[in-house]
């Protein structure tokens, strides 16, 4: 029997088609192969026996002709599912666009549909975690005026689901300056007025030196949390509905939900 | 009435959001609209965002607020009627529009509900409401989603010009028969509140032939299926009553329209009726919520278990609290009416008045037409699916999607969400049941009571103490004629 190879790769949609094109280049046999990422903050983790453990680069290169076979061999939407699926916080997420990418190569475009395959449907299911998620954001969301009327936003999603939500914002907000920090990720979306956003890693960033908010941020929020506490019914009280419509995961970055926070 | 001056923001914002937040409707869906090149703010997106969710578990989506409670009318169901004795206070123009901006730009909310008592006139009323809107688009530039009510009784061109401003317009129809209505709101007359929905209506369809962008499809999953209901232009019966109606002339045009063109009303109009106030029986209720559907093309009718905020003799009592678990079965039968292609007259009639409070709207309908059951998974075509209990719009859209490529078995089904402990009574797959069963009237009826059905959180909790009260007296044969 042979032994099991397996591929570790940083966790980003280059990464993982670095990877896949390292496994299948290798001609080892796809069910011996298998793909997985470092995942944020992993400092160690358990080795499988028998496993023989290849440390990818990334390269650019290789992942562009994985990316450009994907939109032409299979279809743009399948490679739209492959994308929204590497931004998934699931830990398999690399072996399973791995398995989907196989099955799409044979299939081409109908892949997209085939949901009786599981793998087909843990991708489906990934994409609908991440949208979802992503989904929320654009509501729970938060901005703070801080000097300068610059508005900031800090979040900390499961799924690194910034980009999705980047685009709604500034257009919804072209005028404005705004940051949007994930502080999981230390990554940040910056965007000037007038301009297109950007995306960049901020490892720098200490939000901790900016703590002075402007003069019209306390008020603003106080009225806000005078209007939250007004507008539910007390005859129809239902914490629990509230707290499955609001989990309280995503309550930390809201002010109507801490007392006496700025 | 005693008008209280010199209040703070802080206390104007309480007292009128207090006035409020009895009005259902917090949705801003409807319309998908990028934000503009140039000065300002917003865009708005179809299927509409929750921002936050209050304590009673209800989606706050807008700002919602009144202009101002010094109201002339006197509705016996409403905390603000005149002859109540609470602080009254009124917002400025001005103020509504700095805390929408504010409170939109921090992205607390998705834009503005802006509804109001009757000060002095309708007229007077409908002009501050308009002063409102006109300053959040034309000054501030605002392109997010603004709701506005509409107050019977204003005059036609005032609601024009709104129109013009709103992305959604509603007009309350408070209670689901002219009767009620007289009894309860002696100010407001059935003609009052039906005309201007007509006159929206219109305006909408007008516009919608005369603007030569293209329209603007819903891509909302959900709202795809309206079609299901081609919106029609019927004349009700009430018509005679429409004089804008006018066969050859548009339904608008009574004033000019401003210069950044939204749409007139793009996002349509919606209503609300208060439940448990007056004796109308459910079958009532949905008749009149299809035909709001099916004559003024409302897009959304929403209900509103009546919570007794007055002493007054003429409204009914409630012992057990606001009727929720009667407000969460017409939502459940509004929602067949909308996008599962139900008729009112399918899931009840005179004889059969009620929805029964053990089973869901749709489970009830399948039971009294075992004839049509079962049906092939492999085959039936998307609006057969759509009528088995345990298959929702999704769970059938996957189906109709998933069976192009193969065959689908129960494995199969139970992983696309659908609920094969309720559908598997009625429904095949490659001719095979489940496993086999009776299909037999009280047999299944026991066993789909048996499971527990998911009810909105909060609302299973006092049914133990109604289903045990009404269990003496539930007699199924008859439910279920």
């Amino acid at each position: 029997m042979k032994n099991k190879r397996i591929y570790m790769c940083e966790d980003s949609i280059e990464g993982i088609f670095t990877a896949i094109y390292d496994a299948w280049s290798s001609r080892y046999g796809h069910e011996y192969n298998r793909i997985e990422v470092f995942m944020k903050h992993e400092s160690e983790r358990n080795l499988e026996l028998f496993s023989e453990y290849i440390y990818v680069k990334t390269d650019q290169e290789k992942a562009v002709k994985v990316s450009k076979s994907v939109k032409e061999k299979i279809s743009m939407e399948a490679y739209d599912m492959v994308c929204h699926g590497a931004w998934s916080d699931r830990e398999e997420k690399a072996d399973i666009i791995y398995r989907f990418l196989i099955l799409g190569f044979s299939m081409g475009a109908k892949i997209v549909n085939h949901l009786v395959n599981d793998t087909v449907m843990s991708l489906f299911e990934m994409n609908r975690n991440v949208s979802n998620e992503a989904n929320h954001c654009l509501g729970f969301l938060r901005f703070k005026e801080i000097n300068n009327h610059i508005l900031l936003a800090k979040i900390n999603p499961k799924n690194d689901i910034i980009r999705l939500v980047a685009p709604h914002f500034s257009d919804r907000l072209s005028n404005e300056n705004f940051i949007i920090y994930d502080e999981n990720r230390k990554s940040c979306v910056v965007h000037k007025a007038g301009y297109p956003w950007i995306y960049t890693i901020g490892d720098n960033l200490n939000l901790d030196n900016i703590l002075s908010f402007s003069n019209a941020e306390e008020e603003f929020q106080s009225l806000w949390k005078i209007f939250f506490e007004t507008i539910g019914i007390e005859e129809r009280k239902n914490d629990k509905l509230q707290r499955n419509n609001l989990p309280l995961r995503h309550r930390n970055n809201m002010p109507e939900f801490n007392k006496s926070e700025m | 009435m005693i008008v209280q001056d010199n209040l703070s923001i802080q206390e104007k914002l309480e007292i009128l959001t207090d006035a409020a937040k009895y009005d259902v409707a917090c949705t801003s869906s409807g319309v998908d609209r990028k934000g503009t090149p140039g000065p300002g703010m917003g865009n708005t997106v179809a299927a509409g965002i929750c921002h936050s969710f209050a304590a009673d578990g209800r989606c706050i989506s807008l700002l919602k607020i009144l202009f101002t409670n010094e109201c002339i009318f006197d509705c016996k169901y409403c905390i603000n009627r005149s002859s109540n004795d609470v602080v009254r206070t009124s917002f400025t123009p001005d103020e509504i529009a700095t805390l929408t901006m504010e409170f939109y730009r921090r992205n607390y909310i998705e834009g503005l509900f802006l509804s109001s008592g009757v000060m002095r006139s309708p007229n007077h009323t409908m002009e501050l409401l308009c002063e409102s809107l006109r300053l959040l688009r034309e000054v501030h530039h605002f392109n997010g989603y603004i709701h506005c009510k509409v107050v019977p009784g204003a005059d036609p061109a005032l609601i024009e010009i709104t129109g013009w401003y709103a992305d959604r317009m509603s007009i309350n129809l408070e209670l689901p028969t002219a009767d009620g209505l007289k009894k309860l709101a002696p100010h407001k007359t059935r003609k009052n509140i039906l005309r201007p929905m007509k006159q929206i209506q219109l305006g909408r369809n007008d516009n919608l032939l005369l603007d030569c962008s293209p329209r603007r499809y819903i891509t909302n999953g959900n709202e795809i299926h309206n079609n299901i209901r081609k919106p029609q232009i019927l004349i009700d019966d009430t018509s005679h009553n429409f004089s804008i109606t006018g066969s050859n002339t548009s339904a608008l045009g009574l004033v000019k329209r401003p210069s950044v063109n939204r749409g007139f009303v793009p996002a349509g109009q919606s209503t609300q009726m208060i439940i448990g106030a007056t004796p109308e029986s459910d079958y009532q209720i949905i008749s009149v919520a299809e035909a709001l559907y099916n004559k003024f093309d409302l897009k959304r009718v929403f209900y509103s278990a009546f919570i007794p905020v007055n002493e007054d003799n003429s409204l009914l009592d409630l012992p057990g609290g606001p009727p929720l678990l009667r407000e969460h079965r017409l939502y459940q039968a509004d929602w067949l009416l909308r996008f599962y292609g139900f008729s009112a007259a399918e899931l009840l009639s005179e004889d059969r008045p009620n929805f029964n409070v053990l089973l869901d709207p749709k489970c009830n309908w399948a039971l009294g037409n075992l004839e049509v059951f079962p049906i092939e998974i492999n085959k039936a075509d998307y609006y057969t699916l759509l009528r088995v209990p345990g298959i929702g719009v999704k769970s059938a859209e996957r189906i109709v999607k998933a069976r192009r490529t193969s065959r689908i078995s129960f494995d199969d089904l139970k992983k696309m969400g659908v609920v094969l402990k309720r559908a598997l009574y009625f429904i095949t797959c490659n001719g095979k049941m489940m496993y086999p069963t009776k299909i037999e009237e009280n047999y299944i009826t026991n066993q789909l009571i048996s499971l527990k059905e998911k009810l909105p959180l909060g609302i299973g909790d006092q049914m133990t103490y109604q289903q045990l009260s009404l269990f003496d007296d539930v007699n199924f044969n008859q439910v279920k004629k």
